[in-house]
């Protein structure tokens, strides 16, 4: 959280509350407390299954939690999990996309039904950004899985989001996609808040803080 | 920033434009339904021949053959997303009622293209007094939106439940059960020379109760 924040950056904020989610059957995040602002870079790390992921769906208003709450507030109005889709971006494993469709119909189809009145711009502007824009025409069936994972990246920044959640963001990529993600998350750090959900060392040193989930991994009992 | 008016009728566009251009990229449904349908139809013509004077089994045999020939395509208009992992990305660009509508218009597009083949065929290869068209086209109009926002209400719902086949007819047969009903009588009415207001008022009422409850309910989906 060092960089000079741009006066519309300040503006957001996240805010965990005993947090958690239980599965049927299973915990997946035990309660989790934090409260972050915008600008800057924070990292989620934790064993496998301690909620990671969990933690980025509940902030994305995927999940409902089973207790606690989450807060993200911009510009003084708290968001209800229904609408963050409007200023969030999220990349994660999970996320496909459409085969039958190129890449670039899919990013299209995405900033229209968001409202975005040039959709094809907006899509071929988040391709290039990722590198991925020689392949806009191509089927998503075609790509490679380092690719999709570009393509994951360039959906995430789609909007221009004040908030980017990103869940394993290197996973599948390249050195030079790496070093992609390493340059997203710093420019998007400086204009918003980026959290990124990893164990990987490179990628949480990319954060000033970090949020450390201890739950007992690998998705234990309730 | 909840999203406004307009920015929802550009998602429920953008959806329906999206389904169209899969749909026509992998003909998943139609080719399917297609196929259902004429093999259906030509097989009924080779055992029974034309039937000029049974209204009553015209009426049925061709609701039959609608809905069994669409049903497996609009049973998995959500089914798709959860099986091939896009409900994320779709949830992730649209509120699920618009995700919701989107899909409802699709299917009542898809509903309209295969009438379009199968009813002229069906006229041909089964014979029947002459149609009145207007009624004809009213209670086909009707009993489509009816069977198409029952299937899309029904199905969102299943989608991500264990079992859902299983699910979608238990829950969804008594609904359509209402449909057939009303669509059989009111061909059969207008084949008859009868009136059909009665059985246009029964699927307006029903299609008014589903598309009420769907709005309701589409906004609740897949929180957890």
């Amino acid at each position: 959280m060092s960089q000079a924040p741009p006066a519309t950056a300040a503006a957001l904020a996240v805010e965990a509350q005993g947090l958690a989610h239980l599965y049927t059957g299973r915990r997946g995040l035990l309660p989790v407390d934090f409260a972050l602002a915008a600008p800057g870079v924070v990292a989620v790390t934790g064993p496998n299954g301690s909620g990671k992921s969990t933690l980025l769906r509940l902030l994305a208003g995927l999940l409902r939690p089973t207790a606690g709450r989450s807060l993200v507030t911009l510009d003084g109005h708290a968001m209800p999990p229904a609408a963050r889709r409007t200023m969030l971006g999220l990349a994660s494993p999970e996320l496909a996309f459409y085969d039958e469709l190129t890449s670039l119909e899919n990013l299209a189809f995405a900033a229209e039904a968001r409202g975005d009145r040039a959709p094809r711009a907006a899509a071929l502007e988040a391709l290039e950004r990722v590198g991925l824009d020689t392949r806009a025409g191509d089927r998503v069936m075609t790509l490679s899985s380092g690719m999709k994972q570009r393509l994951r990246l360039a959906f995430a920044l789609l909007h221009r989001p004040r908030l980017l959640l990103l869940d394993e963001p290197g996973s599948h990529l390249d050195e030079e996609g790496k070093r992609l993600v390493e340059r997203l998350a710093d420019e998007e750090g400086r204009r918003g808040l980026v959290v990124i959900a990893t164990n990987e060392e490179r990628e949480w040193r990319l954060a000033a803080e970090r949020i450390e989930l201890r739950g007992r991994g690998l998705g234990h009992p309730a | 920033m909840p999203p406004n008016g307009s920015s929802s009728v550009a998602a429920v566009w953008a959806i329906l434009r999206k389904e169209c251009r899969s749909e026509w990229r992998t003909r998943y449904g139609i080719n399917a339904a297609l196929l259902f349908a004429v093999t259906t139809l030509t097989g009924v013509s080779f055992a029974v021949g034309r039937l000029p004077d049974r209204t009553d089994l015209l009426a049925a045999l061709l609701w039959i053959v609608l809905l069994f020939a669409a049903l497996a395509s609009l049973a998995h208009a959500f089914v798709r997303e959860v099986e091939g992992h896009t409900l994320t990305f779709l949830r992730l660009v649209a509120s699920p009622t618009a995700i919701a509508l989107g899909k409802l218009l699709f299917n009542v597009i898809f509903l309209a293209v295969l009438e379009a083949i199968t009813v002229p065929l069906f006229l041909i290869l089964m014979g029947g007094p002459p149609v009145r068209w207007g009624p004809f086209l009213l209670i086909l109009g009707l009993g489509s939106l009816a069977l198409a926002a029952t299937t899309t209400l029904v199905g969102a719902v299943v989608s991500q439940a264990r079992g859902r086949g299983a699910l979608f007819a238990a829950v969804s047969l008594p609904l359509l059960m209402v449909v057939l009903a009303a669509g059989v009588s009111g061909l059969r009415a207008q084949w008859d020379g009868n009136p059909v207001s009665a059985e246009a008022r029964i699927l307006l009422a029903y299609i008014a109760v589903v598309l009420g409850a769907s709005v309701l309910l589409y906004d609740h989906l897949w929180e957890d």
